[in-house]
């Protein structure tokens, strides 16, 4: 007991899953509340394997959504506590998050996609995109990255943290059953060690002082009485998520200058545009990619420079049109051609999207 | 795409096709090369057809699925008829030579087709509960993507616990890896 998980860092083969649990421990999370589903159910086991030996608690539930409101209580008590979960369990979770939201608490949760709707497959989806970006009944003020790889999972899973706890909006870290499942190689590290200082936690709840004399009261509101009363709150919080979005938001983008085709991809179904994309641009096409990072808030700027000079884009995707959706959202008012490669509750293979890439380089496929 | 091997290895489930691919990966990782292995799995715990997707390289790799493996081994006749697709002109196809009823499920397209004696080898010669090191001799033989050294080291590693027990099971092992790269040595592949 005692002594840091990770000292300074070392290269590893493990699963997505181990990476999140080895993530939450680099990062000096305090406590986990989870409830089984596949194909989270690692991240669980890994941390209840490791934990004990720092001094790290967990609480399985009863089910997702006491499994929300818990992590919500241990973030009331300036824990730096997370949850994961997937699937129909990301359904009950919004719940929860959605009053994380209401009431600016920093919460972490780790989604791994499974295949939907209902109990579908236990596999692999990108299909909880609308549901993490805007699940709640609210207006989606929340901070969702999209990894792609062990590393993403390992550096987001400690950046969630950050970020959740900086700026009080829930914070998600949305990866899949294949990159919970897989194994690659990854470098685990003491955070330090890389010059990352975690933002220190403090509770929200019972705090010394008198409250009204010594310190502001801690009033946490979920409940208004009065319509303009909850604008009032909402407009605050909307304002301020717009105003910190440029600060959160991330994407990558490659050979986008006056590309013949733009493809824009998230997660992992990314790491299958990327190998697709470098490929025909070694052929010579003229031809480039976009990866939105964060989903929420979107890099809607830096995507509109990069599709305004495309001829035309490609978005692909494991669903019917989620990642589509949002894109042309932010896209709105410009006339480049979008077309689709989109395969809900599969993997995407570098050879489909070529050939589907080509074709539309030709001018074979409207 | 790429330059990694790409392996596709499928078996009924309890066959081992996992842990072979769990050791196999741990050679290749010993050795400094990048990996990627996915298991593919269902609701069931146990039964169906098990496959385990796996790539070696010195680079890192790209996407966790492939299309076309340039090595896919069959156990059984259901995994034959299952990663068929996953065939193409490049690819050698390697199955188990006892395996009846899948001559006209056998792939059309592929640039070699081995039937290897891998389970009458191991009853008869070693152990049957040898079968999956063989497999995973054969894969090692067809591909040179690790050497015997580190297969060696990643099953002393893996199931270094057991041979505590029972020293003559470490033998019974190298001996099926050994075996099972003859095998397909063999039938000149290698």
């Amino acid at each position: 007991m005692g002594s840091k998980p990770i000292e300074g860092e070392r290269k590893v083969f493990m699963t997505g899953n181990e990476a999140v649990a080895w993530a939450a421990l680099a990062a000096g999370a305090d406590i986990m509340y989870g409830y089984p589903i596949t194909p989270q159910n690692e991240i669980m086991q890994y941390w209840t394997r490791l934990g004990p030996k720092y001094n790290k608690k967990f609480l399985q539930t009863e089910d997702e959504l006491s499994a929300g409101f818990t992590t919500i209580g241990g973030v009331l008590a300036g824990r730096r506590a997370f949850t994961a979960t997937a699937g129909p369990g990301n359904v009950l979770m919004q719940e929860p998050m959605s009053m994380a939201e209401a009431m600016r608490i920093p919460t972490v949760v780790v989604i791994q996609q499974r295949g939907g709707p209902s109990t579908a497959t236990v596999i692999y989806s990108q299909q909880e995109v609308t549901l993490t970006c805007f699940g709640g009944n609210g207006e989606g003020l929340r901070v969702v990255y999209s990894t792609s790889s062990h590393q993403d999972l390992f550096d987001y899973t400690i950046k969630a943290f950050n970020t959740a706890w900086k700026y009080r909006f829930p914070t998600f870290v949305l990866s899949d059953g294949y990159q919970a499942k897989m194994r690659e190689s990854v470098v685990i590290y003491d955070p330090e060690a890389r010059g990352i200082r975690m933002v220190p936690t403090e509770p929200f709840l019972g705090k010394a002082g008198t409250p009204g004399e010594d310190r502001p009261a801690a009033h946490l509101r979920n409940t208004y009485n009065i319509e303009e009363e909850l604008l009032e709150v909402l407009s605050k919080d909307i304002e301020e998520y717009e105003r910190v979005a440029p600060e959160i938001i991330e994407y990558d983008a490659y050979n986008t200058e006056n590309a013949d085709l733009l493809v824009i991809a998230h997660g992992v179904v990314f790491r299958s545009a990327a190998m697709a994309v470098k490929e025909l641009a070694n052929q010579g096409y003229k031809i480039g990619y976009f990866r939105p990072i964060t989903l929420r808030p979107f890099p809607r700027e830096q995507l509109r420079q990069a599709a305004q000079q495309a001829k035309q884009l490609l978005v692909v995707e494991s669903a019917y049109g989620q990642l589509l959706k949002i894109v042309q959202d932010n896209l709105y008012g410009l006339n480049v051609p979008i077309k689709t490669l989109l395969r809900p509750g599969v993997g995407i293979t570098p050879e489909e999207i070529a050939e589907k890439a080509k074709a539309l380089l030709a001018g074979k496929e409207a | 795409m790429g330059k990694a091997v790409k392996i596709a290895l499928a078996g009924e489930g309890g066959q081992g096709v996992q842990s072979v691919a769990q050791i196999l990966t741990e050679a290749a990782a010993l050795e400094g090369k990048e990996i990627l292995y996915i298991p593919n799995f269902g609701v069931e715990q146990r039964g169906g057809v098990s496959i385990a997707f796996v790539q070696i390289g010195d680079e890192k790799i790209g996407a966790p699925k492939f299309k076309t493996g340039d090595i896919v081994i069959a156990l059984s006749d259901r995994a034959v008829r299952r990663v068929k697709m996953h065939v193409g002109p490049e690819t050698i196809f390697v199955y188990d030579a006892s395996i009846e009823g899948v001559e006209e499920d056998l792939p059309a397209n592929a640039r070699k087709i081995l039937a290897i004696p891998a389970l009458e080898t191991a009853n008869k010669e070693l152990h049957p509960r040898v079968f999956n090191v063989l497999i995973m001799g054969a894969v090692i033989g067809a591909t040179r993507v690790v050497t015997v050294e580190k297969a060696k080291e990643a099953i002393e590693k893996k199931l270094g616990y057991k041979f505590e027990k029972d020293p003559e099971l470490r033998e019974l092992n190298f001996k099926a890896v050994e075996k099972g790269i003859e095998l397909v040595e063999r039938m000149g592949v290698a």
